[in-house]
Formats: C-alpha cells, sequence, structure tokens
C-alpha cells in the first residue's frame, strides 16, 4: 500500500461546533496517552501524576484562586496572539513584549514612585501596555517598509530584549538590587501592588482586566472598521489591498495592540505576583499564549477557558512534581503535545479521508 | 586595543572559529534550502536542532560512541521533519504554525527528557560528553595560516562546506533537483507531468530534517561537553534568515553563513580580550544582524513562488 | 458498455477511434461534473468538444490526462481499455494536453520545462539530445523560439507554443488543447488553426475544447457538445449550423445579442494622459496611455493579455503607481491616489480575478457586500460597524440582483462564479458612481448570467455612468461598445467608433499589424 497518493483528502466545508468541539476533545484524550507513556518513562504512575495534577489545580478554594493567577498573563498573552494571528501576522514576540512591559513598568515605577496607588497603577499599566506595544509596533514596522518577516523579527526580538534585561539586571545595569549577585531588582514597594482579590490568595486586580481586555479584543474583532479590515487582511490579503484596506496601517497597529496586551501581561506578573523583576519573571508565558490562543481557536472569549486550562497545568504540577517527582518540564511537553494533537484533530475532522480505489 | 586585536594569532583564530561557527548554521540552511525549494517552509528548525542536539548528547553520554550519536540526531532530524511533511504535504495544513508547533514540542520534550534522564545529578557534576574533536586533513592542514582556519575542523565541518558545491550541483544539474526546483515554483506544473508531488515534497523536507539533525548534533558532541535547554539559542531561525539572505542560492547563503559566523566569532574574541562593552551587547549583535540583513535584502527575488502554500490538486 | 451488435462492425469502429470513452462519471464533492459521458474520436480528426463554461469539458479532459480518476466508465486507447493513474500513464501512451492555464515554471527555461519529469537515463540533465529534438520539431511547424529564454521572457502566444512543444516533445499521438484562442490574438488563432492542420497531416488527433461557436466551424470534423456535465450529442460539423449548435449548448434558443439603446454621450469624466508604468518585473508595460472616458459610453479595451492592460487596470484601481503622466477626473487630478481614495470619489471596479482580488472567500456574502465600505457611514457608526444597516443593505442587494444564496450568513467559497459576480456587482453598482472599470466581467461565467452582467452595465451606461472595459472577448466588445481602443504593448494603437470597427482590423491592429494606409 502507497501511502503516497493513494489517498484522497475531500475538504469538508463545513465546520460544525460540534465538530470543533470533538476536535478539542480528540485532542486533550491523545495528549493525556502522550502524556502518560512520558510519565512512564519518569518511573512514575499516570494515574498519580494525574490525579494530583487536577489535586493540585483544582483541589481547594486556594488551588483554584492559584490555577487563575496562573491563568491571567496566559489570557493577555493568548489575546495578543489572538488578534496578530487573525491577521495571520505570526508574531512569536509576546514573549519579549512580556518582558518589555515588564520593564516599561519598572521604570515607570522607579521615576513615580512616590505617587499613591490610586495614581502610580496606573501609570504602570499604561507605561506597560506602551513599552509593549512599541516593542511589536517596530516589528509592525520592519514588515510593512522593509518586508521583514515577522517571525523572524520578533524572534531575533525576543533574543535581544533578553540580553538587555540581562544587561539592565547585571553589575553594571542600573537595576540590580543593591548588593546582591543575583540577577534581579529591589522588591517593589507595596504601594505599587496590584490590588488582590481575595484574602489568603494571589489572585490580583489583573485578572479582571485581562477578562475586560477579552472582551475589549472581541469588540475590536467582530464590531469595528478595523477589526474586519485586520480580519479580511488574514484571509485574502490581495483582496484587502485592491478594496482600499491600508495594509501598512492594519499591520503596524495590531502589532502595536498585540505587544501592548503582552506587555500588560508581563506588569501583572510583575506587580500583581512576583514583585522583582528578574530574567525568570517568564516561565515561558508568551509561547504558551500561542499555544491558548490556537486551542481558543483564535476566539477572543475562547482564550479565557483555554487560559484556565493552561493555568491549571501549570499550577498542578508543582503538586505532581511534590507528590509523585515527575519534573514540571513535562508542562512544556504537554502544552506542546496538545497543540500538535489539536491541529491534528482539527484537520482530521476537516477531511473527509477516502481511498481512491482502482478502477478494476 | 587594535593592535592586540591585529595579531596574526588572533586573526586566524577568529577565522578558525568562523569556519567551525558557520557549521551547523550552513548544515541548517542548506537542508532547508532544499526543504523550500519544494515549496514547504519549515519553521521548525530550531527545535529539530534542538532535540537533534539533546538526543546526540544523551546517545554520546550512554554509548561514548560519536557515530551512533550523529545517527540518532539524523534519525531525529527525520522524524521530526516527517511530522512536518506530513502536515504539510499530506494534511496540507499551515505550515507555519506547525513549524511553530515542532519548535515547542522539542523544547517542551528536550527540557523534560533531561530532567527525567539526569535526575539526581546535582549540579557540582553536570553530566558531560567527550566531543568529537578536529581532523587534520594531511598537507593541506600544513599550509601556513589557512591550514590552521580551513583544514583543521572536525569532520561535520568538511561535510558542511562539502554540501555546497554538492548541493547546488543537484538543484541545478540533476532531474530530481529540476523536479525540485519546479515544485517550489509551481506545482500543478509538476503534477501534471505526473511526477509524485507529495512524495518528492516529503524527501526533500526530510533531507532538510535531517540535515538539521546533523546541525544540531555539531552543537553539542562538536563543540561543547555538556547539554543547557535551548542550547540551539536561535541558530535554525539564523538558518531560515540565511536561506533568505542567501537568495535561496546555495553560494550566497555560504557568503551569509560565514557572515553571520564571523560576527559570532568576533563578538567571543571581544569577550576574550576583556573588552569595555557590556557583553549582552556582544552576544546581542548576530541577532541584530539578521534583521539588518532582512532590511537591506528586500528584493528576494528567487524565492519560490509557491512556498508556504499546500497544493491542492482538486479545484473542481 | 459499448454497443456491439455486429463483432466486425466493433472492430472496424475500434481500429478507427483513437480514443473512446464509455459512460465517463467524474464527482466532485460539491458538483457531477461528467455524467455517463460516451464520446469518442477519429483518428487523424480535428475534434471539438463544445459546451459552456462549466460544462464539464475540462474536467473530461483531465480524466483522459490521467489527471483525474473517474469514478465510473472506461477509457479505450487505440482499442484497449487503459487505466489511466496519473498524467505519466496517458503521457506514455501518447496522450498529451495544452490547458487553458499554462503549467510552465516561469523563472525556469523552455528546455527545462520541457525536459522536466520526461523519461531520462541516468539522474544528471542532458540537454544536448532535447536542443537537437526539439529544434527539428520547430523546424517542421515553422516555430521560432528560444530555447534557453525564461517562460516570463515570453509572450502568451509563445508561451503557449512551449506547452504544445511538451507534448509533441514526448511524443503525441493525441493532443488534447483546451481553449487554445482564449489568450491569442486573432491572426495568432488563425496561424494555429493552419498548425493544427499541418498536424492533423502528420497523423496526429487533436481534441479542441472550446465554446466559441466561430471556432468549431472553422476548424474542427466533428463536434461534441456537452451541457451541465451530459452528453449532448456528436455531429459532423458540416451538418451543422452555429444556430443549432448554441441550442444544443446552452438548452434553449439563445438570443445572440443584447438589446443597446441610443444613448447621448455625456461630457469628458475621465482623462488619461501619458500614463507610464512598469510590470512585476521592471519592464516598461504601460508606454503613455492616452485615453478620455465620457459619461454615459462605454469605452472597451481590447487586446490580449499580456499588453498591458494588466498594469493599465492596476493603476486605475490604485494598487500600482504611475511613473509619469496623470489621471483625472473631472477636472481633478486622482494620480496615484490610494484605491480607498479613488473608490471614494466615485470609481468603482470589476476585477477579473473574481476570487483573489474581488471577494474574500472566508467572509459571508453579508460581509462581503461591504468590502472597501466598512468605513463609511452610514456602514459605520461612530467607532463601531452598523450591523442592523449592514444586514439591511445585504438583504436589498440579494433580492435586487438576485443572489442565489441560502443565506447572507453563507460564505462564500460555496458560490456559483456568476453568484459571486452579482455579489461584486451588489457592491460596486452604486448610486454615487461616476466611473465603473469592468475588467473581464463575463469571463467563467454561463450564458445567462453574461446576459445578466451585460444588461447591469448598459443599465449603468444609461444612468450616465463612464465605463472603461477590458475584455479579451471580441463578441461581447461589439455587443456592448461605443468606442473600442486597441491595445498592444503597452500603447493605445487607435481608438474606433463602434460602428467603423470590423472585426477584421482590429484583429490585425491586436496583432500589432498597424495598416500603414490609415
Amino acid at each position: 500500500m502507497n501511502p503516497f497518493g493513494k489517498i484522497n483528502f475531500e475538504k469538508r466545508e463545513d465546520v460544525s461546533p460540534i465538530g470543533r468541539t470533538l476536535a478539542i476533545v480528540i485532542a486533550l484524550i491523545a495528549a493525556m496517552l502522550v502524556s502518560a507513556i512520558l510519565i512512564k518513562l519518569a518511573n512514575a504512575s499516570p494515574l498519580d501524576a494525574f490525579v494530583n495534577l487536577i489535586k493540585g489545580a483544582f483541589g481547594n478554594k486556594r488551588a483554584v484562586l492559584e490555577t487563575l493567577t496562573k491563568s491571567t498573563p496566559l489570557i493577555l498573552t493568548g489575546l495578543a496572539t489572538v488578534i496578530a494571528f487573525r491577521g495571520k501576522i505570526w508574531s512569536i514576540g509576546q514573549e519579549g513584549q512580556f518582558f518589555l512591559g515588564a520593564m516599561g513598568g519598572y521604570w515607570a515605577y522607579r521615576i513615580f514612585a512616590g505617587l499613591p496607588a490610586a495614581a502610580l497603577i496606573p501609570i504602570i499599566m499604561l507605561a506597560a501596555f506602551l513599552t509593549g506595544a512599541m516593542g511589536g509596533m517596530v516589528a509592525g514596522l520592519l514588515k510593512a517598509y522593509f518586508n521583514v518577516d515577522v517571525i523572524i523579527s520578533t524572534v531575533m526580538g525576543n533574543y535581544i530584549i533578553d540580553y538587555f534585561l540581562s544587561f539592565m539586571l547585571s553589575g553594571v545595569g542600573p537595576w540590580r538590587e543593591a548588593g546582591s549577585y543575583y540577577q534581579q531588582t529591589a522588591p517593589i514597594a507595596a504601594n505599587a501592588y496590584y490590588p488582590i482579590l481575595f484574602a489568603n490568595a494571589r489572585l490580583h486586580m489583573g485578572f479582571l482586566i485581562a477578562i475586560a481586555c477579552s472582551m475589549i479584543v472581541y469588540l475590536i474583532l467582530n464590531h469595528t472598521p478595523f477589526g474586519y479590515q485586520l480580519r479580511a487582511y488574514g484571509s485574502n490579503p490581495r483582496a484587502a489591498k485592491f478594496k482600499g484596506i491600508n495594509i501598512n496601517k492594519i499591520i503596524i497597529v495590531t502589532m502595536f495592540i498585540s505587544g501592548g496586551l503582552a506587555g500588560l501581561a508581563g506588569t501583572g506578573e510583575l506587580f500583581g505576583v512576583q514583585y522583582r523583576l528578574r530574567p525568570d519573571l517568564s516561565p515561558g508565558y508568551g509561547y504558551t499564549g500561542i499555544i491558548v490562543a490556537m486551542v481558543a481557536g483564535l476566539n477572543p472569549i475562547g482564550v479565557i477557558p483555554a487560559a484556565i486550562l493552561f493555568g491549571a497545568l501549570i499550577n498542578g504540577s508543582a503538586q505532581m512534581r511534590i507528590a509523585t517527582g515527575v519534573p514540571t518540564a513535562l508542562t512544556s511537553a504537554i502544552q506542546a503535545i496538545v497543540l500538535l494533537s489539536l491541529l491534528s484533530a482539527q484537520v482530521l475532522t476537516r477531511f473527509r479521508v477516502r481511498r481512491v480505489e482502482h478502477a478494476e | 586595543m587594535l593592535n592586540s586585536l591585529l595579531q596574526a594569532a588572533i586573526i586566524i583564530n577568529v577565522l578558525a572559529s568562523t569556519v567551525r561557527i558557520a557549521t551547523p548554521l550552513l548544515l541548517g540552511a542548506l537542508g532547508e534550502l532544499v526543504t523550500e525549494r519544494s515549496g514547504v517552509m519549515n519553521l521548525g528548525i530550531e527545535g529539530t536542532m534542538l532535540l537533534s542536539s539533546f538526543v546526540a548528547f544523551l546517545v554520546a553520554f550512554e554509548t561514548n560512541s560519536i557515530i551512533l550519536a550523529i545517527c540518532a540526531a539524523m534519525l531525529t532530524g527525520a522524524f521530526m521533519s516527517l511530522i512536518m511533511a506530513f502536515m504539510a504535504s499530506t494534511m496540507k495544513v499551515d505550515q507555519t504554525v506547525t513549524g511553530l508547533s515542532l519548535n515547542l514540542l522539542a523544547s517542551g520534550i528536550s527540557l523534560f527528557w533531561y530532567r527525567v534522564a539526569f535526575k539526581g545529578t546535582d549540579t557540582a557534576s553536570i553530566p558531560t560528553i567527550q566531543t568529537m574533536g578536529t581532523f587534520k586533513i594531511p598537507v593541506l592542514g600544513n599550509i601556513p595560516y589557512l591550514g590552521q582556519i580551513f583544514f583543521n575542523q572536525g569532520l561535520l565541518t568538511y561535510l558542511a562546506f562539502i554540501m555546497v558545491p554538492v548541493i547546488a550541483f543537484f538543484l541545478y544539474r540533476t532531474y530530481t533537483g529540476l523536479a525540485i526546483r519546479s515544485l517550489g515554483e509551481n506545482p500543478r506544473a509538476v503534477d501534471m507531468k505526473g511526477i509524485n508531488v507529495t512524495r518528492l515534497q516529503y524527501l526533500s523536507v526530510i533531507f532538510g530534517g535531517v540535515m538539521s539533525g546533523l546541525a544540531g548534533s555539531f552543537i553539542t558532541i562538536g563543540t561543547t561537553v555538556r547539554f543547557l535547554p535551548e542550547i540551539s539559542a536561535g541558530r535554525g531561525w539564523l538558518a531560515l534568515v540565511i536561506v533568505i539572505a542567501g537568495n535561496w542560492r546555495a553560494g550566497r547563503i555560504l557568503l551569509a553563513a560565514l557572515l553571520f559566523a564571523f560576527m559570532d566569532a568576533f563578538q567571543l574574541q571581544l569577550q576574550g580580550i576583556g573588552i569595555q562593552i557590556p557583553f549582552q551587547i556582544l552576544l546581542a549583535a548576530p541577532y541584530v544582524l539578521a534583521i539588518v540583513v532582512l532590511m537591506a535584502n528586500r528584493a528576494r527575488s528567487l524565492a519560490p513562488s509557491h512556498l508556504g502554500i499546500p497544493y491542492i490538486r482538486e479545484e473542481g | 458498455m459499448a454497443q456491439n451488435n455486429n463483432p466486425e462492425n466493433k472492430k472496424n469502429q475500434q481500429e478507427t477511434f483513437v480514443i473512446e470513452t464509455f459512460q465517463l462519471t467524474k464527482r466532485f464533492p460539491l458538483v457531477l461534473a461528467n455524467d455517463k459521458v460516451d464520446i469518442n474520436v477519429r483518428r487523424g480528426e480535428i475534434h471539438c468538444l463544445l459546451g459552456e463554461n462549466g460544462a464539464g469539458k475540462t474536467t473530461l479532459a483531465e480524466c483522459l490526462y490521467g489527471f483525474y480518476k473517474p469514478e465510473e466508465g472506461e477509457i479505450h486507447f487505440n482499442g484497449e481499455c487503459c487505466n489511466l493513474s496519473s498524467p505519466n500513464d496517458a503521457i506514455h501512451l501518447g496522450i498529451g494536453m495544452v490547458h487553458q492555464h499554462f503549467v510552465l515554471v516561469e523563472p525556469l527555461s523552455v528546455i527545462e520545462n520541457i525536459v522536466m519529469g520526461t523519461d531520462h537515463k541516468g539522474f544528471l540533465l542532458d540537454f544536448a539530445a532535447t536542443e537537437k529534438k526539439l529544434e527539428s520539431l520547430c523546424e517542421l511547424y515553422d516555430v521560432k523560439i528560444n530555447l534557453h529564454a525564461k517562460i516570463w521572457q515570453l509572450s502568451v502566444g509563445e508561451q503557449q507554443w512551449v506547452e504544445i512543444l511538451k507534448a509533441l516533445y514526448t511524443g503525441v499521438q493525441l493532443l488534447i488543447l483546451d481553449e487554445p484562442t482564449a489568450v491569442l490574438t486573432p491572426p495568432e488563432a488563425d496561424r494555429l488553426f493552419s498548425v493544427l492542420q499541418r498536424m492533423k497531416s502528420e497523423g496526429l488527433s487533436i481534441i479542441f475544447i472550446t465554446h466559441r461557436l466561430k471556432e468549431v466551424m472553422q476548424v474542427s470534423d466533428r463536434v461534441t457538445v456537452l451541457q451541465k456535465g451530459k452528453k449532448i450529442a456528436t455531429v459532423n460539423t458540416k451538418d451543422v449550423t452555429t444556430e443549432e449548435l448554441a441550442y444544443m449548448m446552452v438548452g434553449r434558443k439563445v438570443v445572440f445579442s443584447v438589446h443597446k439603446d441610443e444613448v447621448k454621450r455625456g461630457d469628458s469624466i475621465l482623462q488619461i494622459n501619458e500614463l507610464v508604468a512598469k510590470s512585476d518585473m521592471g519592464l516598461e508595460a504601460l508606454h503613455g496611455i492616452n485615453l478620455i472616458l465620457h459619461q454615459g459610453e462605454i469605452l472597451s479595451i481590447a487586446g490580449v493579455a499580456g499588453n498591458g492592460q494588466k498594469e493599465l487596470f492596476e493603476v486605475l484601481v490604485g494598487v500600482r503607481k504611475a511613473l509619469a503622466g496623470d489621471i483625472t477626473l473631472e477636472d481633478k487630478k486622482i494620480t496615484n491616489n490610494s484605491p480607498r481614495m479613488i473608490a471614494n470619489k466615485g470609481i468603482s471596479h470589476i476585477p477579473d480575478d473574481r476570487i483573489g482580488a474581488g471577494l474574500i472567500a472566508d467572509f459571508s456574502v453579508e460581509e462581503n457586500l461591504i468590502l472597501g465600505l466598512e468605513e463609511n457611514p452610514p456602514y459605520r457608526k461612530g467607532l463601531f460597524l452598523d450591523k442592523k444597516y449592514i444586514r439591511k443593505f445585504a438583504d436589498e442587494s440579494i433580492t435586487q440582483f438576485d443572489i442565489i444564496t441560502p443565506s447572507m450568513k453563507q460564505r462564500t467559497s460555496y458560490l456559483s462564479g456568476g453568484n459571486l459576480q452579482k455579489v461584486i456587482l451588489a457592491r460596486e453598482l452604486r448610486q454615487s458612481l461616476k466611473v465603473l472599470i469592468a475588467n473581464q466581467p463575463s469571463r467563467g461565467l454561463d450564458v445567462g448570467v453574461i446576459e445578466y452582467v451585460h444588461k447591469q452595465l448598459l443599465e449603468m451606461r444609461r444612468h450616465g455612468v463612464g465605463i472603461l472595459l477590458f475584455s479579451e472577448d471580441l463578441d461581447e466588445i461589439f455587443t456592448l461598445s461605443d468606442r473600442i481602443a486597441v491595445m498592444f504593448k503597452g500603447k493605445i494603437l487607435k481608438i474606433y467608433d463602434a460602428q467603423e470597427a470590423d472585426l477584421e482590423s482590429i484583429g490585425l491592429l491586436m496583432a500589432g499589424i498597424v495598416d500603414k494606409e490609415t
């Protein structure tokens, strides 16, 4: 049986919501199966691992709140991805813009530190958004005027931003905590903390901001001329050009918004959770955001449950490691497996596989 | 400072390093050249290199055999690219997303596997391996200056440079090469000739994957004694940039790869001298260069017309 | 299967048929393209396949070429049943095909295109033998072509020759040509016909696919008419008239011309002055175009593709830069205005590439109806789209233009070519229209829709809109135009008044043959 060319894939035109949900379910099951194999390789019991994973993520009120806390940056980086990917602008810069936002917020914090929280925090958020947005905009400008692929410029940008942060936190840099050998700033003062939503937990205002952003992005995409133009450009750039849509404007503004959203994620983590700017402020939230967006089907509202799912994964993995010894790095592997499974499952439900028979 | 840089020994050192550093870039770029000529854009090179470098390290650690390690790396590259070929050519899914997924997959799996395989080792005894070492070519290796730069390198380096004319010849002087070049421009034309488009794309993509696997193996067993997470450090992305900067031509790809490698070798030398520039700026230089190169390269006249677009036969 | 009452008869029949199909059926997910088709082609004849767009002619040919696999039925070549699983099989049997849309690799040379994929010894390319063979073929048919030229450097007519050479090189017995004259000037078409006669005398059999009745009468020995996937009849060409063929093709009596009433030509509304522009390849494509369009007139641009029409259209729409010269709309210069500015000033266009440049396939019908209008009130209210108004507009448009769709939320990728064109018309033909630029508006549409499109254009003309019509279809040009401009190699050679124009002189001009006496 020759696998090449004897199988006909007929594209199914209608992807029903059932089909789409089926795809996600298939993906999750496949991911679980592969994860089980990986867990076995780590000499642990898959059942134990999964149970502890779920316990760690949703076991009690505190766990649930922590899961939501972990999902906050994911909602924002997910939204950053959604808005770019809907225009087929393949930005991978969420990670770098995350740090840009954290840096921008930190810089504003240092300047305006004396102000009361009610004034300081909005300023920090604005600075974070704008810094991230500038980062995104640079990639947009490079694409619009120099035809530099957004993928490459954002990936390169991530490395450059990483080194820049390292410099700022280094011995010769301006931000390192005095007297410390570690690459970190001094702790943030309490008047800059994002307000906490529930006592005895870490869930902070950033979560509400993320939810609000989700709705704003939804409105932009579906109810504004700009969103219409962005979607049109993503679907058929040639027709968009012929019908007068300003391509450069679309690219630059989209990257501006995308960068800003990722920037908000960064500053949320800094002023809401970690309270110190360090290179490990993000364990890859930018990249996970891409996966969140894909799982959500590039739907800005769907980003919320998808982010919570992955937040649960990250949160629960700590408990899993304590109880079974499986390295938390499993989450990185699982995330990627979910994405690939989802891609495959989407394809399978979108296509009918038909074996072409020989005419006898 | 300039004086100390201009000493012959240092120049030779930098140039020799350039040749060495160019190896994985060149291997990756040449492989991707063939892949892209067939119409597939494999963004998963970075992940392929990373996972291959880990597998090579692991096999070298367990078996002490360089050959097995290289074979394992090539197999890893083939496997990763097989996924890409399947998604791009058979399933005709968006190639960008697939490539990104492969990168994330490789990141996750390599990190996880590393932690699992070397669980319990404390930081004092990070696992290390014996690297490949260099092989001095007789006669040529004794030429003053040039000998040290070009003919005293690892086997993979020689392979990488030999592949430049080999691949150019393959693409322009063989029937298969002609078919591949046609495929990236107009797959329907190739299909109409009765050539199996899918099979040809699979071969091209997997070839690219094997080359990336070799590149990955060089990163660990070719140069460093230990494995670090994300050790590929963007080389796969640079390979993509090099293909674009080389305008899809093997000779120019060689030049572009040497350019990037030189930048890296140069900044390493500067660090060694103890220059007063923060080392982060030097480390960031290749990535800035990549962007600059792309900015200057707007023409791209030879990009395969159908690159990245899945070929679907039945429009009926 | 085949009727074989008399075994001896059958044997005789089979010996004279180079190819036969029996109950050939080809199904696609959305359409039954060939429905139990029986055809036969005699050796050494020129056999036309006639039908409207969408009748299934090309699909049938692709089945004969092994590119598609029929669901049911058989193909017999030289009397033997054959199982064609790829064009490779067809090529080896001796079947060659020249497609309507060329399958050439543009950056590569003529000889590379011909050699690619052919049988060869060893793995190294060897051009010497190929060159010799091609040179003798070129001599035989009196074709002059530079074998080492890159495809993009060739004219469309020359490119077609490369396609023909591809088939001849592998040694065809049966040559299938799909709408070959669509891209040729009348003189070039005549030359092709004489070459086909030459091939016939060399022993080739030819299947000639077309929707043009005149060609059928001119070149074929027999003709098979297809309609909506079914074979209607096979007749000897000399035994039939164009009216009968038309009736078989469409299934009803066809009125050959749309009634065009007298409309007084108004003031000049669009002036194009010494326009210069470059093509994608960087060569100058427009060498100083001069045109004046008036209100209430249809000015056609006649000419085959590749003479600068694409570039002129794109400059007028605003997606290509004019390097010199200017465009004036009602006394205001609009040269190099953005596409949006041009549209907002009252110039609309119908693109030749409907799906690529005129519509967003993933969008619904409703959303496509406002493409280009999304920033304008009343489709927009403040920061947001006015969804209620848009829905109302879509409703009205669907009714007014008779767009057949299950709902306005339907993705346009489901719609037929005719309905897609109607969506574009509904969108572009607005109250405030001053100038309409129509580029190949009837391409790929069947007769009913073409009629509709022509009626709409004439309606606009009656309302005083100035219409610039780019068309490769001379019938359409003669039906609709008030004036006809002939374009050749980036220049307007001559502008005729419709009454003065005749097919022959226009045809000569289209080929660049300027009559020294006029």
